[in-house]
Parts: C-alpha cells; sequence; structure tokens
C-alpha cells in the first residue's frame, strides 16, 4: 500500500472581490500502489479509431484509479478530447486546450483514448490505481 | 479580466521507488484566448438527506455552449464506503466516483449536465463552476 496525495489550489485576486484561495489535499482512496508512470506521447489521430492513443485500458486497475493528465501544447485551440471508447458512440468526456490539465477519479472499468485537433499534439497522462 | 490559476500537485514517498512529486498549474482563459475566465457560481455546498439517482447538480443551459470552463467537484464527506457518482449528459455516462475528501478538477464546454448519484444518506459535497459568458 501506497500513500498518494492530490492537492487542488485555486487562487485569483481579481475574479471576485474578495480573494479567492481555495485550497484542498485528498489522500488517494484505497492507497493505490501502482501507476502507470507518466506518460509523454504525441496524439497524431484527429479523430476516433485504433489510431488514437490509448490512455487507460479498461480493468487494468481495480476502482477505484485516478487520471491525471495534461495537454502540454502552447496554442490553446490545439485541442485534445479525451473519450470512453468502451461505451457506444465515444462519448467525450473531456476537451482540454493546450496547457490545460484535469485531475479525475474512474471507476476503471472503462478504455480511454485520445485524439487531437492538430497532428501531432503531445499529451502527458498517468493514472494511479490498484492492480488486480 | 481576471487571472485565476489552478495548480495540482500529486505527490507520493512510497508509490514508486523513486518519490513523485509532480505539478501542473494553468492559467484559466476563455476558450481559444488568453482572456482569464471572469464568471463563477462561488463555491457551492449541497446537502443530500437521502441516496440520489441521475441528479442534476450543474445544468449545462445556465452556461453558453462550446466554452472553456472549469469544474470542481469534491466529496466533503469522510466514508470510505459512501460516494457520489459524477456523471455526464443526457445518457448519463459515468466519468467517476468520488468518495470521501475525493475531488475531481475538468474543463467544461457548457453543453452537458452534470448529474450525480449517491449511495447513503446526508451525504454532502462542495462545487464550484468558474465560466465565461
Amino acid at each position: 500500500m501506497a500513500t498518494t496525495s492530490a492537492t487542488l489550489i485555486l487562487s485569483s485576486t481579481d475574479l471576485l472581490t474578495d480573494s479567492l484561495s481555495l485550497q484542498t489535499t485528498a489522500t488517494l482512496y484505497n492507497d493505490p500502489d501502482f501507476s502507470t508512470g507518466l506518460s509523454r506521447m504525441k496524439v497524431t489521430a484527429t479523430s476516433t479509431g485504433s489510431s488514437a492513443t490509448i490512455i487507460y485500458t479498461a480493468d487494468d486497475f481495480a476502482a477505484i484509479a485516478y487520471l491525471y493528465v495534461k495537454n502540454t501544447d502552447a496554442t490553446a485551440t490545439d485541442y485534445i478530447y479525451i473519450y470512453d471508447d468502451t461505451t457506444s458512440g465515444d462519448p467525450v468526456i473531456l476537451k482540454l486546450a493546450g496547457g490545460d490539465w484535469a485531475y479525475m477519479p474512474l471507476i476503471a472499468d472503462k478504455t480511454l483514448r485520445a485524439y487531437a485537433t492538430t497532428n501531432p499534439t503531445t499529451i502527458e497522462f498517468m493514472v494511479i490505481g490498484t492492480d488486480q | 479580466m481576471a487571472t485565476t490559476t489552478a495548480t495540482l500537485t500529486l505527490s507520493s514517498a512510497d508509490l514508486t521507488s523513486d518519490s513523485l512529486s509532480l505539478t501542473a498549474s494553468t492559467t484559466l482563459y476563455k476558450a481559444g484566448t488568453t482572456i482569464g475566465l471572469d464568471q463563477t457560481t462561488g463555491l457551492s455546498k449541497k446537502v443530500y438527506a437521502a441516496a440520489q439517482s441521475n441528479t442534476l447538480l450543474i445544468n449545462a443551459a445556465t452556461y453558453t455552449d462550446n466554452t472553456a470552463g472549469r469544474v470542481y467537484i469534491k466529496n466533503v464527506g469522510s466514508s470510505t464506503t459512501d460516494y457520489f457518482t459524477i456523471e455526464l449528459g443526457a445518457s448519463n455516462i459515468v466519468i467517476g466516483r468520488l468518495y470521501g475528501g475525493d475531488w475531481l478538477f475538468i474543463p467544461y464546454e457548457g453543453e452537458q449536465d452534470i448529474d450525480i448519484s449517491s449511495t447513503g444518506t446526508s451525504m454532502e459535497l462542495e462545487y464550484m463552476v468558474i465560466h465565461e459568458a
């Protein structure tokens, strides 16, 4: 068992008339002890399909797993789309602009893939979970 | 315009043989621009007396489509057995499950509702949408 924590800091001095300074830390549920490691890849696909980059393969980990993903591109309009490749219709669950990141827990039973508006766009991602 | 930053730190001394210390930071801009997001719901809190099923949390009709908002949701409870399920759109596609203390931070286009389901009684969550008009 490993102890991993995730901290979010949201801050702004001018979004509101009062300063925004939100900080929250969570210890990852069930002390997951496996990780894909931080991967960095070029997303070359510009639509769903077999050439789309695999971010996570369904059931590699037991629930719950945690996904960190970042679009490293410097151009805001070079989007990366993360979609659910297991569900019919390949629904997009995240649309990341250049420079954006997302962090979320996964039930870990769906395969996730990525495609981009521009070939190539570099993505970084990591999934932390419990092996099964 | 406003300048809002979101910073994530993932850290562990024992997940791998080398310690993990990952930090990612981004400034929250309007879609396709370097103009800061300037509207927010503020930090809202919901208490659900009973277990929920596909209950609307974030109403897409409130937001402009194809924009670049961000959503923060946290299960502020401490239970390791009760959880919120976060669901996207009319088909309630499950995107994740928040146990006590868990949070998520994701981009939000304003096109699909975000619903929640929950497993216990008297469960609480906090959420905030930072968005553009």
